[in-house]
């Protein structure tokens, strides 16, 4: 596919793609991580003037929030959008927008080969300098960097397959590839030589490889087979703050059904159960939300980690939804964020289906 | 959800936008034809919505008024904003132009480009572009409003009187008289208070045919508003009953001041000190003075203001109640010496001073002192000169002050009724409205709203009945208010933020359901609840934190020229 | 607040045997096998040993498996309690062990019609503090061994990885409980149990034990660790002032905070279904948020951080307990209870409110006083508590 070549690092180079399509008028505002030195911190913005871009980092190897998450409900307005989105966040977001919570009209959609974002902790304990530097030493070695999220180091889905613009990073600066004809016009005029090419597939290979030797590592580890006490073992330490939910990209309900009244308990209701099993634990539903949200929403899970990430009790949320979802979508052949038009299994009949199980 | 909730589905909004040009007044500064274009230039953003937008001379007069109708139906508007006055003018103007087409009136709203902008700015581009700016507000605020019903409800003419004395009698016999229905509450096991049970009219109200009493039964409940009352009544036997009503007088009387509460006061049991009620009523009942030993006494003082200084009120009508009662005593046993002990008198009105003309001249005596203290059957006397004396007397009758009666503070909190500094009903207005109360529909008759003779007191009953009959017309309807909260049980925790801060008693608890519930039929619509609740469970309607927040944005979207430009600094929301 | 009994006036004498966790789940037993109370709630241990769970049962093998004293408050006891009793009635009667600072809570949740009190006790303990969640399961044998120190001291710092807030706690004592275990009073063998209301000691008065002669090395070791933790208090309030003075004090705090409203999740004052925060009035329009961001140059995701921040310290801090939840919880490592208790304290005192009391005192955000307290740092002239236009 058509190609831009840029020296730059890939970072820098889409920090400059984005301030070449404001300032042509190409967009009307940017979507894309950015650092806030003064506190140490940074954010995802929404920027509408290039000299807003000085400190965006565009591939920064953090997720503060999930953009696709973010980016939905900016993609309803009237306005022309381009959003910088990992892999992940791009797949979310598709998922997003099959229910009718974001729309592409008017989105220029940017991603990259992405290595893996770092846990929050680690923004705290490192800072985002330390850890872009990082990344960006990684990428140049076509490797995955130390110490991402387990479900990054375990992501098979590394290269984003729908995006408009797609940036891959090589030795001696990266390539833009135009994929899509929206990406052509937006780009039209930008950038010096371009080339026919494509991210390289050997490298790609290599990444992949390690990348699902560490997912079949990280599901050997769970403890997922032993029925009801697998699951307490689990979930045993959640507290319920449903912490998960509010960051996951896909969960887009103003009222989770298990917050809602219909789903809490009473005082007579404990009291009976409390006859009749001589106890129970409190607050109550700990497990119920996990498979009802499991339920809900696993085979549309892109495994961005959001959720690991976020629980405070340190469960690894990621990987047991990923592990589910993942059984449960191979059982409609259905892949989360793969295509827009794909319908989602939940809204899909068919007269004959899934007769082995029962 | 689409980022647009509360806007209309596409292709079926058609908005309406009038320009009145109030003659001089908004045409003259405002450059109407630049806010149509502005208008119509910013209608692309309006997904799916159509808008019209004209100018007219008056919309308020008859022709204008008629051109709105004419437009609503040929444009077959499906919102209608109109540019043009205070909504303290004509807001119901437009709403009623509305109510004689399809188009609900809550789909419709005023901007008012007249006080707001034409009249208060200068520059005529800083005016067009401030009426610019706000109806671009009103559209977006009229674009979320959601079509609301009025349910008018014809007023129930019937009243309900709480208490069976004087003057709860005189006003339900003055209303039942006039044709209304009257239920009237009494505590006791019937009506008659101080007239007695058996008192004329105690008996004209058990036989008049529009007057249904309920013995011992007491008010628990109430809820409603002037026409559309409902009164739950319990009783002492049977259960419990609603009444509706229209109105609701509270004739609950009052008591007199306890008079060994005075610390001047002291006495027991074993003295022989009767109160002045106990000895009118005894007399009343031909009955004779008499000590407890049986004899009859020989010297007899009425001490007068007991409690007056605890109370810090004169009550007005004790002082000619107690010469009356000497004289009386006087009549019934010429020998017997009766004294009345008071600082000075208060014998206001026609014949006040006849009474005491009547006891002097019965031979009623007169001691005149600063402070009179009572112990027993002996009284230690100041002088006005200050010189002190004691004296013993057979009988002593203290007459004490007049207090509200128990129940008042009760029924004022029920009925969120002020009380005044002596803790009796508050009337409305001292002058103008003197039977009415804070709340409409409740009105005061009797020494419940303050110390008066019994006189008085009749005439103010007749005063309240005849307010009643005036202020609620059988046949009337009224509309009760739309606009009111409601609160969506799905996030509902039930805290009673919103119970605490109703003034209406219009919200109460489920607390099978752990949530509070808005009674419609009550709520005002004040938004008092809505300000408290800290959740998004309750709103108040055609008053939406959206409608409002959205009209606010939409007007601050536009830079308008008489305000400086914003410093451009990168904030983090 | 350390205090004397309450209107309880009663304290006993629980010998302590091997520990006062063993101690206290025999009291508890004994209470339950009596038939003084029909249930109990309780910290329980979780089978992979890393945290505890609150567990309600009548089942005395059970109970005997709980840990009264638990190093960590994964969740807060108030919130059990909210989601126990919020909704329906029944005549079960509870007896529940947990720290002051969830007591205080569920006392605040009560004015707030969230926490029903009929046929509930409620105890506590001399609390030197909870441990880092995240310690815990990290290390929870390290962790367990760091508490007990912290037990026998009575003092946070003899621990470490404490809470933030534990240090500057005042009312880590006795506060409106109906029974309180004095840890602080352990002598000859024996602590202190005390009543801390009329129903507080019927249960203890039922439960054969030894009166106490009095309680005067508890009251002693309780003052002398309060005055301790006064000063801590005063320190973290004066640095936490600091840190958020004026609009760039307060985003430069919350700047890394990701919008996840977990501190909302764990806080027990917070119980509103839908917080007003995430329903439909704050949640900007996709075209008025790009004007906003033109106008300032830029915007960030997701919107409304601070805004739902200081909007929950009007909602709720007036009523925080400082328990430390939300500090404990925040991915992003933020010290939200810092804040929160800081500018709790100063708008209770301005309305001359206590938080966590048992008082009938109403909540002052719903409370209508014809003259209000005048500002932050302001006098209260009329403090009659339920004055209103009748009177």
């Amino acid at each position: 596919m058509n190609s831009i070549v840029s020296r730059l690092d890939a970072s820098a180079a889409v920090r400059e793609l984005l301030g070449w399509l404001l300032g042509e008028g190409r967009t009307d505002a940017v979507l894309t991580p950015r650092r806030l030195p003064e506190d140490g911190s940074c954010d995802l913005a929404l920027l509408t003037a290039p000299e807003g871009l000085d400190r965006a980092e565009p591939l920064l190897p953090v997720m503060t929030t999930n953009a696709g998450q973010a980016l939905s409900h900016l993609s309803l307005s009237g306005r022309r959008l381009t959003a910088v989105l990992k892999p992940c966040e791009l797949r979310a977001f598709t998922e997003r927008v099959k229910r009718e919570q974001g729309s592409f009209e008017r989105l220029l959609t940017v991603s990259f080969v992405c290595g893996g974002v770092f846990p929050l902790g680690r923004v705290l304990s490192d800072g985002p300098d330390t850890l872009a530097a990082a990344a960006l030493e990684a990428a140049r070695r076509g490797e995955t960097p130390a110490g991402v999220r387990e479900t990054c180091a375990a992501c098979e889905h590394f290269v984003p397959t729908n995006a408009d613009v797609l940036v891959s990073s090589g030795e001696d600066g990266c390539r833009i590839h135009l994929c899509t004809p929206r990406a052509e016009e937006a780009l039209e005029g930008f950038g010096g030589e371009r080339v026919d090419t494509a991210p390289d597939p050997a490298g790609i290979e290599r990444v992949l490889a390690a990348r699902s030797a560490a997912r079949a590592e990280l599901y050997r580890a769970l403890p997922v087979e032993g029925g009801l006490d697998g699951l307490i073992d689990l979930f045993g330490r959640c507290v319920g703050c449903h912490g998960c939910s509010r960051v996951c990209p896909i969960c887009y309900c103003l009222l989770c059904d298990f917050e809602s009244a219909g789903l809490e308990g009473d005082l007579p209701r404990f009291r009976a159960a409390l006859d009749e099993r001589g106890g129970l634990r409190l607050p109550s539903g700990t497990i119920l939300f996990h498979l009802g949200r499991m339920t809900h929403m696993s085979f549309s899970c892109v495994g961005c980690g959001m959720c690991s990430d976020a629980c405070p009790a340190g469960i690894p949320v990621a990987a047991v939804f990923g592990r589910t979802g993942g059984r449960t979508a191979a059982l409609f052949d259905y892949v989360p964020g793969r295509d827009a038009e794909e319908p989602v299994p939940v809204t899909v009949f068919r007269e004959e289906e899934l007769d082995d199980i029962g | 959800m689409s980022a647009s909730a509360g806007v209309r589905p596409a292709g079926t909004v058609r908005i309406g936008v009038y320009l009145c040009e109030c003659g001089p007044n908004i045409a003259g500064r405002i450059d109407l034809d630049a806010v149509r274009d502005a208008l119509l230039a910013e209608g692309g953003r309006y997904r799916g919505a159509e808008l019209v937008v004209k100018r007219y001379g008056f919309l308020c007069s008859g022709p204008g008024k008629q051109f709105l109708t004419d437009e609503i139906r040929d444009n077959g508007l499906t919102h209608l904003v109109v540019g043009a006055c205070s909504p303290r003018d004509h807001d119901s103007t437009f709403m009623g132009v509305c109510a004689g087409t399809d188009l609900n009136p809550y789909l419709y709203r005023i901007v008012n480009i007249r006080e707001h902008c034409a009249w208060v700015i200068d520059d005529p581009s800083g005016a067009t572009g401030q009426a610019v700016s706000y109806l671009l507000g009103g559209i977006s605020r009229v674009l979320r409003q959601s079509p609301l019903h009025e349910r008018p409800l014809e007023v129930n003419p019937d009243v309900l009187v709480i208490g069976g004395g004087a003057a709860g009698m005189e006003t339900s016999l003055a209303l039942a008289g006039n044709g209304r229905r009257v239920v009237l509450v009494e505590r006791g096991p019937a009506p008659g208070g101080c007239m007695g049970s058996s008192s004329a009219a105690a008996e004209a109200v058990r036989r008049h045919p529009d007057i249904r009493i309920l013995r011992e039964s007491e008010v628990s409940k109430v809820i409603g508003f002037l026409g559309n009352f409902e009164v739950e009544v319990t009783r002492r036997d049977g259960p419990a009953e609603t009444v509706a009503a229209g109105a609701i007088v509270l004739a609950i009387g009052s008591r007199t001041f306890e008079p060994t509460d005075d610390p001047d006061v002291s006495y027991g049991p074993d003295d022989d000190v009767v109160p002045l009620e106990a000895m009118e009523r005894l007399l009343a009942g031909g009955g004779e003075p008499l000590l407890r030993d049986g004899s009859p006494p020989r010297s007899v003082a009425l001490v007068h203001c007991v409690g007056r200084g605890e109370l810090g009120y004169c009550s007005g009508s004790c002082c000619a109640r107690a010469l009356a009662l000497a004289a009386r005593l006087r009549a019934v046993r010429p020998d017997m010496e009766v004294v009345s002990v008071h600082r000075d008198l208060c014998l206001p009105g026609r014949g006040g001073t006849g009474i005491l003309d009547r006891a002097d001249a019965s031979g009623v005596g007169r001691i005149r002192a600063l402070r009179a203290v009572q112990s027993g059957n002996e009284l230690a006397v100041e002088a006005m000169d200050g010189t002190p004396s004691k004296r013993r007397f057979d009988l002593v009758i203290p007459v004490p002050g007049t207090v509200p009666a128990d129940d008042t503070g009760r029924l004022a909190a029920m009925l969120r009724i002020p009380l005044d500094e002596q803790g009796f009903f508050r009337e409305m207005h001292r002058m103008v409205d003197p039977s009415g109360t804070a709340t409409d529909g409740v009105f005061l008759a009797g020494t419940a709203h303050g110390p008066k003779d019994l006189r008085t007191a009749l005439r103010f009953a007749g005063s309240c009945a005849g307010q009643i009959l005036t202020r609620l017309v059988p046949g009337e309807r009224l509309v009760p208010e739309v606009k009111v909260s409601e609160i969506l049980e799905a996030y509902c925790t039930g805290c009673g933020n919103c119970r605490e801060v109703c003034v209406y008693g219009a919200i109460h608890a489920d607390p099978d359901r752990g949530i509070s519930v808005v009674n419609e039929a009550v709520c005002r619509g004040c938004g008092n609840c809505y300000g408290s609740c800290p959740s998004g469970a309750l709103r108040t309607r055609h008053f939406t934190n959206e409608q409002l927040l959205r009209e606010v944005d939409e007007a601050l979207r536009r830079r308008v020229p008489v305000l400086p430009e914003p410093p451009v600094a990168e904030v983090h929301p | 607040m350390t205090g004397d009994p309450g209107s309880g006036g009663a304290a006993f004498l629980l010998p302590v045997g091997e520990g006062p966790d063993g101690a206290i789940l025999g009291l508890l037993a004994g209470a339950l096998e009596s038939g003084a109370v029909d249930a109990l709630l309780l910290p329980v241990p979780l089978p992979a040993g890393d945290s505890f769970a609150w567990i309600l049962t009548r089942d005395p093998a059970v109970a005997a498996g709980g840990r009264p004293l638990p190093p960590v408050m994964p969740v807060q006891g108030a919130r059990a309690l909210r989601d126990l009793t919020r909704k329906g009635e029944s005549d079960v009667r509870i007896l529940a062990l947990m720290r002051p600072c969830e007591i205080r809570a569920a006392r605040e949740l009560a004015k707030l019609g969230q926490v029903r009190t009929d046929g509930l006790l409620l105890a506590s303990w001399d609390c030197p503090g909870a441990l880092c969640s995240k310690d815990h399961v990290a290390d929870p044998d390290g962790a367990g061994r760091r508490f007990a120190g912290m037990i026998a001291a009575g003092s946070p710092d003899a621990g470490g990885g404490v809470r933030s807030s534990c240090p500057g706690c005042v009312d880590f004592s006795m506060t409106d409980a109906d029974v309180h275990f004095g840890l602080l009073g352990e002598q000859d063998g024996a602590l202190p149990v005390m009543a801390g209301s009329p129903a507080g000691r019927t249960l203890l008065g039922s439960l054969g034990l030894t009166p106490a002669a009095g309680t005067a090395r508890w009251k002693l070791r309780a003052e002398m660790e309060r005055e301790r933790r006064e000063t801590s208090r005063r320190a973290a309030d004066e640095a936490a002032g600091s840190k958020l003075r004026g609009a760039e004090g307060l985003l430069s705090f919350f700047s890394a905070c990701i919008g996840c409203r977990i501190c909302r999740a764990v806080c027990p004052i917070c119980h509103c279904r839908l917080c007003h925060f995430d329903s439909e009035t704050p949640r900007p329009d996709p075209d008025a948020f790009f004007d906003g961001a033109e106008l300032r140059g830029g915007a960030s995701l997701p919107a409304n951080r601070l805004l739902f921040h200081v909007g929950r310290m009007t909602h709720m801090s007036l009523s925080c307990v400082s328990c430390g939840q939300c500090s404990d919880a925040c991915p992003a490592g933020i010290p939200v209870a810092d804040a929160f208790g800081f500018v709790g304290r100063a708008a209770r005192e301005a309305f001359g409110y206590e938080a966590g009391r048992g008082d009938g005192i109403p909540h002052p955000l719903r409370t209508w006083r014809r003259i209000e307290p005048d500002g932050i740092g302001g006098l209260v002239r009329d403090a009659e508590p339920g004055a209103c236009a009748h009177e």
